[in-house]
């Protein structure tokens, strides 16, 4: 048996005593800091327990999966203080536990319990401390000292109480405890120590409710989607500014890396604006499902897991924007411009290409023509001296031409015949460069339609491509483009790079 | 002890690094797909675990020819290559012909200077792409040097692509190349900056890009002898086929003056319309030929 003890500081006693307030803990602390407490630990182990004003756990059998004692106890003391335990003891017994946090005691040390209990002052152990002043008339200040008095006397005095609870601290009798059950659904509150006027200093509140939060995933095996934060405005506030607000974030594969939340909260945080200042905070769960975690194996994993590519991406996604971070999937088209379609890569739906990690996967079969590396959005129309297309200079025709003929039943989203009359008007002035005033703006995404296709209302293109060279603007695919008036033009589509 | 050097034992003449000698690089290099090219890198190959830069002198113009061909060993064992601002809309068909498929390629548009910077940084801290692939137009060495320190963390290569203007500044990257292309289906690359002696001749590493090699006949193999007739056809056998370009555009303007006087601009068509990059050699070379 190992029992960890985390006691919380008592809270300080509320200005105006509110009737309709919950009774206040006997031990004069904060009920759900210690409930939150309980969730937090009941990750490392299903024996929680409450204890007077301490949170006592049961460790022995997870060691080995937190990586050893060492490790665990490392652990615990880096983030137990988050949550608000101002003291730590590791013992035998959870009496014992307890009783060495009080003291500041962090473990035995390598000595025996009763070595170490035995200096210890009475009033460490509650039972003691009811009974210390005449305890302490009679000369007895230590745990020790009162071991060592006759047994029947101290009953007599002093109750079976006492007695009870010393021997349960020394392990000579059995401890029984109501072990805490994890709850069904995750709802945690925190009231912050001052009110909070400026938005992302609510991640220093919001982070003990998401380290509670990874602490009730951990033990459900089970990863979020989402969080959302909901705060509450102060009561002093301006009439305006109602009762609060909130901020979900979610992401699109279900992780419970607390980092990870801090990050994104602290994204979002920097671009949210509070009305009034903030005195509470609540979270919620969203989306919650099992979990497949990692195998803690004892042999290296040399293989990189994809996830972390996949929880940069959605970082990097949270502060430019998802739809400037892209992932491309084939188009079945000939049109160069509609072969790839540039999806943002933190779409749920794309979660499955790219977030099951690193697989050696079959090369895809490389395209039987030739295409270039890069395309100009949209094309760009050349000019013409001698009737050849110059580029930098003028460019050498080496391959082609190879005809791209298609796009009829491409549509055009139908637009207002107004739209339709002012496009037909400005049909003589096709430049590529020209671009239609109704067109959307500019998303790498899809393609832009340039002023003639907007005209015609659908994306046909007949195009004759060639492959040229210069010097200075290296291997190019260039296309002729029969125009209106009868002539041809000529465009710069791609870059062999 | 005699003046003369003995002949060390193979194992001790291995292990003692000689001033001549390339530096070794990190612990793992992808080969860049050019032999003559692995022969001139430290260690054999793209290195990991530090920057290399790409100095061109413009964008677009051979990033996949040169950095493309190690691709294809980065995303055998399904990594990924991630993209920080390319200066055009990449194609994926023409990066299949490198290998990179759908699954392998990540686009992050970035933009502002500062943007490319925190997205590669944060590419290159959590270590989870194969490659990075960034383009810079602006950077200061400081802010390259805080990639640098970074990147020795990240086990795959990090290219950055930078202009050539840029070959004069100070820069922490421990390799930095410069590329030129040549239209003859080559690429000149002069490594400016390596660990080992300096790199003096430029080499010339053939390459076709984006599948080509399959179309190109022989007649088009050698595109710098086809290049664009000027209007000058009676004129063209008066001129030697030379490259002493000034005096010999000097002369042609002179004896195409008094025979096609009506159409002096038609000399000169850059005076009346110019797209793209203005260049003043190709009037000289083009109205030679």
């Amino acid at each position: 048996m190992l029992w960890v003890a985390l006691i919380l500081p008592p809270r300080p006693p509320a200005p105006s005593a509110d009737p309709a307030a919950p009774p206040d803990h006997p031990w004069g602390i904060c009920p759900e800091a210690q409930a939150g407490l309980a969730v937090w630990c009941l990750q490392f182990t299903p024996r929680v327990a409450l204890m007077e004003d301490a949170v006592v756990m049961e460790v022995e059998a997870s060691l080995r999966l937190f990586r050893g004692r060492g490790a665990l106890q490392a652990r615990i003391a880096d983030e137990a203080p988050d949550l608000g335990a101002v003291g730590i003891g590791w013992a035998p017994t959870a009496t014992a536990a307890l009783v060495l946090a009080r003291c500041g005691v962090p473990d035995l040390g390598g000595r025996l319990l009763q070595a170490v209990l035995d200096p210890l002052p009475l009033q460490a152990l509650s039972a003691g401390a009811e009974h210390a002043e005449p305890l302490s008339r009679a000369g007895i200040n230590t745990l020790g000292q009162l071991r060592a008095l006759p047994r029947g006397g101290i009953s007599r005095r002093f109750g079976a109480a006492l007695l009870a609870m010393l021997d349960q601290a020394y392990g000579l009798r059995p401890e029984a405890r109501r072990w805490e059950v994890l709850p069904e659904d995750f709802h945690a509150r925190i009231e912050l120590p001052g009110r909070v006027d400026h938005a992302p200093a609510l991640l220093l509140g919001a982070r003990p409710l998401l380290m509670r939060l990874c602490g009730w995933l951990a033990a459900r095996h089970a990863g979020a989607t989402g969080v959302t934060l909901h705060w509450v405005h102060d009561s002093m506030r301006a009439k305006d500014a109602g009762d609060g607000g909130s901020l979900t974030i979610r992401t699109a594969e279900p992780i419970r890396a607390l980092e990870h939340f801090c990050r994104l909260m602290a994204e979002h945080l920097a671009k949210t604006k509070l009305l009034a200042p903030v005195g509470e905070l609540r979270l919620e769960a969203i989306g919650v499902q099992a979990l497949a975690e990692d195998s803690a194996s004892l042999l290296p994993d040399t293989v990189r897991t994809g996830e972390t590519l996949y929880l940069t991406l959605e970082r990097i996604a949270a502060r430019l924007g998802p739809e400037r971070v892209m992932q491309p999937a084939p188009g079945d088209d000939h049109r160069l411009e509609w072969m790839t379609r540039w999806q943002p890569a933190t779409d749920g739906q794309r979660a499955g290409a790219s977030g099951t990690g690193r697989r050696r996967l079959a090369t895809r079969p490389a395209p039987s023509m030739p295409e270039p590396g890069f395309l100009l959005e949209p094309p760009l129309r050349l000019a013409l001296r001698e009737h050849r297309p110059h580029y930098q200079g003028a460019l050498t025709l080496l391959v082609g031409p190879d005809r791209v003929e298609g796009g009829w039943w491409d549509r055009l989203p139908a637009r207002a015949p107004a739209d339709a009359a002012t496009g037909t008007g400005t049909r003589t002035g096709t430049g590529a460069g020209a671009r239609d005033q109704t067109a959307p703006p500019f998303t790498a995404l899809v393609p832009q339609d340039d002023a003639a296709m907007v005209a015609v209302g659908h994306r046909n293109v007949v195009r004759d491509y060639w492959i040229a060279v210069n010097d200075s603007a290296g291997v190019v695919a260039i296309f002729r483009q029969p125009l209106d008036d009868g002539g041809s033009a000529w465009f710069l589509h791609g870059v062999y790079a | 002890m005699s003046a003369l050097p003995l002949p060390l034992p193979p194992a001790v003449a291995e292990a003692v690094w000689r001033g001549d000698a390339l530096g070794r690089g990190t612990d793992t290099v992808w080969p860049s797909g050019f032999d003559a090219l692995d022969a001139e890198l430290p260690g054999g190959g793209w290195p990991g675990r530090q920057l290399t830069e790409l100095l061109l002198p413009q964008f677009s113009l051979a990033e996949w020819r040169l950095a493309g061909p190690a691709l294809r060993r980065v995303v055998a064992d399904g990594a990924a290559v991630a993209m920080v601002g390319p200066p055009k809309r990449p194609h994926l068909p023409g990066l299949m012909h490198l290998g990179l498929d759908e699954r392998h390629l990540v686009w992050i548009d970035a933009r502002a200077p500062s943007e490319r910077l925190w997205c590669a940084e944060q590419l290159i801290k959590s270590n989870a792409a194969g490659a990075v692939l960034a383009w810079m137009p602006q950077a200061a060495p400081e802010q390259l040097r805080r990639l640098q320190v970074l990147a020795q963390s990240f086990e795959g290569p990090v290219f950055l692509f930078r202009p050539l203007a840029a070959r004069h500044d100070p820069s922490p990257a421990p390799l930095r190349l410069q590329v030129t292309i040549d239209v003859d289906w080559a690429l000149d690359v002069l490594i400016l900056k390596r660990k080992g002696p300096a790199h003096e001749t430029p080499l010339r590493l053939a390459s076709i890009p984006g599948g080509l090699e399959r179309v190109l006949t022989p007649r088009v193999m050698r595109p710098s002898t086809m290049r664009p007739v000027a209007p000058l056809a009676p004129l063209a056998p008066v001129m030697p086929a030379a490259t002493e370009a000034a005096p010999a555009a000097a002369s042609a303007a002179a004896l195409s003056e008094s025979s096609r006087a009506p159409q002096p601009l038609a000399l000169f068509p850059e005076l009346t319309d110019v797209v793209g990059r203005p260049d003043p050699a190709a009037s000289s070379a083009g109205a030679v030929r």
